[in-house]
């Protein structure tokens, strides 16, 4: 490790009222790999794309090897030595892999029809792989390529510019098996051979110890302090209560009280045994009852989205059990869960949730056009156009218009839209994931309460990636890591216990000491 | 309905609609004042009913956001199948069944092909309907059928009157009034659209979206029994080309009726269809050569749309807008870092 190769100094950047970026100071040693981590919306994200000219800094002044520069587009940022990585790398599926690494850069013979040399793309492609561990045949077509080999040919990719100094990694593991995993990493370790300093951000804790030289730790927005892994292990200070730090109570409504929870159980709705779904999820097993709300936590490729979509039938399940209401369950597509009671607030809500170009009528009866309409299937129109407004006032849709098209709402109000057609469903059992993905502040109380509202009349799963979401909502929490059930579903669960499950695992606990 | 208290868009847009139809019925009476009369505008409307069906079933399978194209060699096979019957001696009703059963057939083939076989909707029902156009000529060897067509009772369908209106056109405005209370007044309805336009929350919702789409295939061929029921009915005899001219003015039909009412649907199909029989039956007034009418349904479709289209007009204004910025950055930016533009852009 030798001298410093940038040097961010008071940082601001702002969305709308929000500060996503509070007077950081980062600095960046030459060859080392260096991990930002933090929970969802902790700013990591953006300082990197501040860094790759993808976001313009409201305040705050760059340095690259002490000069000054000022980076508006990502243009600016590869002629500066940084190049970016995305999180979900963009290829051209039908051009090979060196066809890929070189593109835009191609060599072309002379001549009216330049025609591109493949010979010495061959040949530089063949270089590269001998200077850098990758095991991929650079002769197939991306289609035919692993997620890790694409994430390889991407960073190969932003290299081939040579005076590359500084590379942003964002997320690179998420959907990753360990084993891939250790591909990356390898390849990350040649760069930093050859003095390459990489930034790297990731969820996961254990990764960090793996890997990286240093870590910076985020929390909403602001640098909490920047130490090498070696300190790390040695320092008595938690690591994930450094990443909550203090709880926000008073966003969450009251959760039940627990000697409620222990004495008068809510009759159990669901009950699910050892559930396995492929890769992405094995061995799960909870229950969740009337009465109370069920968070399940999880990162990206957890499995919890997985988990979502085999509870409402909308993939089928390797094996387990899943009982509901004192029957065994088994769903062929959503139709069918959502004539059990079953009804799913899905992350993805202008995808999966809404009917955009609709009004927010046609979005409310949609799940359960039967009650809606009368006789011979014809819709009544008043009917519903009385129950719709009865609902708007429930969850408080601003403005309560239900002839608006659900587009044109705020995100939180399009939450509100689709938590309504839950209920227009009179569902027993609730499933949302990622409740408050693109809400506001204001909006988010306003869901959560809502949610605990719900789980009075029926029973409620939430599953999140927001550990405080998780935390402060549920009263018994539980953990997916990778596809392992890493926490039994138990009630006060501490909060850096869980994001600890959550982050790296239980059994990675001990050996980080954190 | 409660809650409305502006002036609703569908009024205006049907008030445009309107003097758009006006217009150019005055323009055509000008130049040919025989237009304006009471047997020219029945004959209008008589010539509505093959068209008008076609797009009606064309109309289901925009509606869930597919395409078919194989509906001109059905109308050809399915009418020469007709043709056979009657000419074999069977009654009109009997006749009409075999059809109707043949065209069930044929869209259950479109929509198992599109929905469940997941195959590329243009691709297999192009492979459809010329197998369907070629297997019209198996019949009688491509030869017409019109024997027993007059004493069968199939020209009343064109000829015959009730209230000085063709019989046809009830029929027409019937089975209108039918589609228009299964897509826009039931439940039904309801999935259609949904499944158009967002599969994914369609599905999310409980709605079997391969169900739909395959019934959406079903129904527009099932009403291809009609379109060769009434061409047969207007021209007096079944040949193996009968269907050929339906495809641009269903297609013309639907779209423009879509452009002009913001969204496919029952009565923007019929208001299409309408404004396109008027203006075929005028240049026919004028005696423009027919090869020019195909030309002009292209060019009102355009002009449709573009006017017609919440914001055509702008999408026009920013494609120059767009062209004059790309020369510029094409002068800034040389080739050698072309993936840098690339990434600039997305």
């Amino acid at each position: 490790m030798g001298e410093t190769i940038l040097n961010m100094i008071g940082i601001e950047k702002s969305f709308g009222s929000v500060k996503a970026l509070d007077n950081i100071d980062f600095n960046l040693e030459q060859g080392e790999i260096h991990a930002l981590v933090g929970t969802n919306g902790a700013g990591k994200s953006t300082l990197v794309k501040i860094l790759s000219g993808v976001y313009t800094k409201d305040a705050g002044e760059v340095r690259i090897a002490g000069e000054p520069v000022e980076i508006a587009t990502p243009r600016d940022a590869v002629n500066c030595g940084v190049a970016a990585v995305q999180q979900h790398p963009e290829l051209v599926p039908n051009l090979t892999g060196y066809e890929n690494i070189f593109l835009g850069r191609e060599h072309y013979n002379p001549g009216l029809f330049r025609k591109v040399n493949r010979r010495a793309l061959r040949a530089r492609a063949d270089e590269l792989s001998k200077q850098f561990p990758i095991s991929i045949d650079l002769d197939r077509k991306v289609s035919r390529l692993s997620v890790v080999e694409r994430e390889l040919l991407a960073i190969l990719h932003s290299l081939t510019r040579q005076d590359i100094r500084i590379l942003t990694l964002d997320e690179p593991t998420s959907t990753l098996t360990e084993k891939e995993q250790e591909s990356l990493f390898s390849l990350m370790r040649a760069l930093k051979n050859r003095g390459i300093s990489i930034i790297y951000i990731t969820h996961r804790l254990e990764e960090v110890f793996t890997v990286a030289d240093r870590f910076t730790i985020f929390r909403g927005g602001r640098r909490i302090t920047t130490m090498s892994s070696e300190q790390a292990v040695q320092s008595t200070k938690s690591l994930a209560e450094m990443m909550l730090g203090k709880a926000l109570g008073d966003v969450y409504p009251a959760k039940k009280e627990a000697a409620a929870l222990e004495n008068e159980p809510g009759e159990t709705v669901l009950k699910v045994e050892g559930l396995s779904f492929g890769e992405s999820f094995k061995e799960v097993s909870f229950k969740a009852c009337k009465g109370e709300i069920l968070g399940i936590y999880g990162l990206v490729g957890s499995g919890i989205s997985e988990l979502s979509k085999v509870l409402f039938g909308v993939l089928r399940p390797g094996e387990g059990t899943m009982v509901f209401k004192g029957e065994k369950l088994v769903l062929k597509n959503p139709g069918k869960a959502l004539r059990r009671g079953i009804f799913l607030i899905p992350r993805d809500r202008r995808v999966e949730g809404l009917t955009l170009e609709r009004d927010v009528l046609f979005n409310l009866t949609l799940a359960n056009l039967k009650k809606a309409s009368g006789l011979g299937g014809f819709v009544k129109v008043r009917k519903t156009w009385q129950e719709g407004a009865r609902l708007a006032e429930i969850v408080t849709l601003e403005p309560p218009n239900l002839a608006t098209k659900a587009g044109n709402f705020s995100g939180g109000n399009q939450q509100k839209i689709v938590i309504a057609k839950g209920l227009y469903t009179e569902a027993d059992l609730y499933i949302f994931v990622e409740p408050t993905a693109g809400v506001d502040i204001g909006a988010r109380s306003t869901v959560y309460a809502l949610i605990r509202e719900l789980s009075k009349t029926s029973a409620v799963i939430v599953m999140s990636s927001d550990c405080d979401e998780v935390h402060g909502l549920a009263d018994r929490a539980t953990a997916l890591y990778k596809g392992k059930q890493v926490l039994a579903p138990t009630a006060e669960v501490p909060r850096d216990q869980l994001l600890v499950a959550g982050i790296m695992g239980n059994e990675e606990r001990k050996r980080c000491q954190v | 309905m409660p809650g409305l208290k502006r002036v609703s868009p569908l009024f205006i847009r049907t008030v445009a609609y309107l003097m758009v139809l006006c217009l150019i019925a005055g323009v055509f009476t000008w130049f040919a004042p025989q237009f304006m009369t009471a047997g020219n505008l029945a004959t209008i409307l008589r010539h509505l009913a093959a068209d008008g069906f076609a797009a009606l079933g064309l109309t289901f399978v925009i509606v869930v956001a597919r395409y078919e194209v194989s509906f001109p060699g059905v109308v050809c096979f399915v009418a020469m199948a007709m043709g056979f019957l009657i000419s074999g001696g069977l009654s009109l009703p009997l006749a009409f069944i075999g059809g109707v059963l043949i065209c069930a057939g044929v869209g259950a083939i479109n929509g198992i092909a599109v929905s469940y076989l997941k195959l590329n909707d243009m691709v297999s029902t192009i492979a459809v309907g010329s197998l369907a156009g070629g297997g019209a000529f198996l019949f009688n060897g491509g030869q017409s059928f019109f024997k027993n067509f007059v004493s069968c009772g199939l020209l009343r369908l064109n000829d015959a009157k009730f209230a000085g209106i063709n019989i046809s056109v009830y029929l027409l405005i019937g089975v209108y009034f039918v589609a228009w209370l299964i897509l826009h007044r039931s439940r039904f309805g309801r999935v259609f659209y949904a499944t158009g336009e967002n599969p994914t929350s369609a599905t999310y919702s409980g709605i079997n979206v391969r169900a739909v789409t395959f019934w959406a295939y079903l129904i527009c061929s099932v009403l291809m029994a009609l379109v060769a029921l009434m061409l047969m009915a207007e021209t007096g005899m079944a040949n193996v080309h009968i269907g050929s001219g339906c495809m641009m003015a269903a297609y013309t039909g639907v779209f423009l009726g879509a452009a002009l009412f913001g969204g496919a649907g029952v009565p923007a199909t019929f208001a299409g269809t309408l404004l396109i029989a008027v203006i075929l039956n005028g240049f026919n007034l004028l005696s423009v050569p027919y090869y020019w009418s195909d030309a002009v349904l292209g060019v009102v479709l355009v002009l449709g749309i573009v006017a017609f289209h919440k914001d055509g007009v702008n999408r026009l204004k920013n494609v120059f807008k767009a062209k004059k910025k790309a020369q510029d950055r094409a002068v800034e930016i040389s080739d050698s870092d072309n993936n840098l533009r690339l990434e600039r852009v997305k």
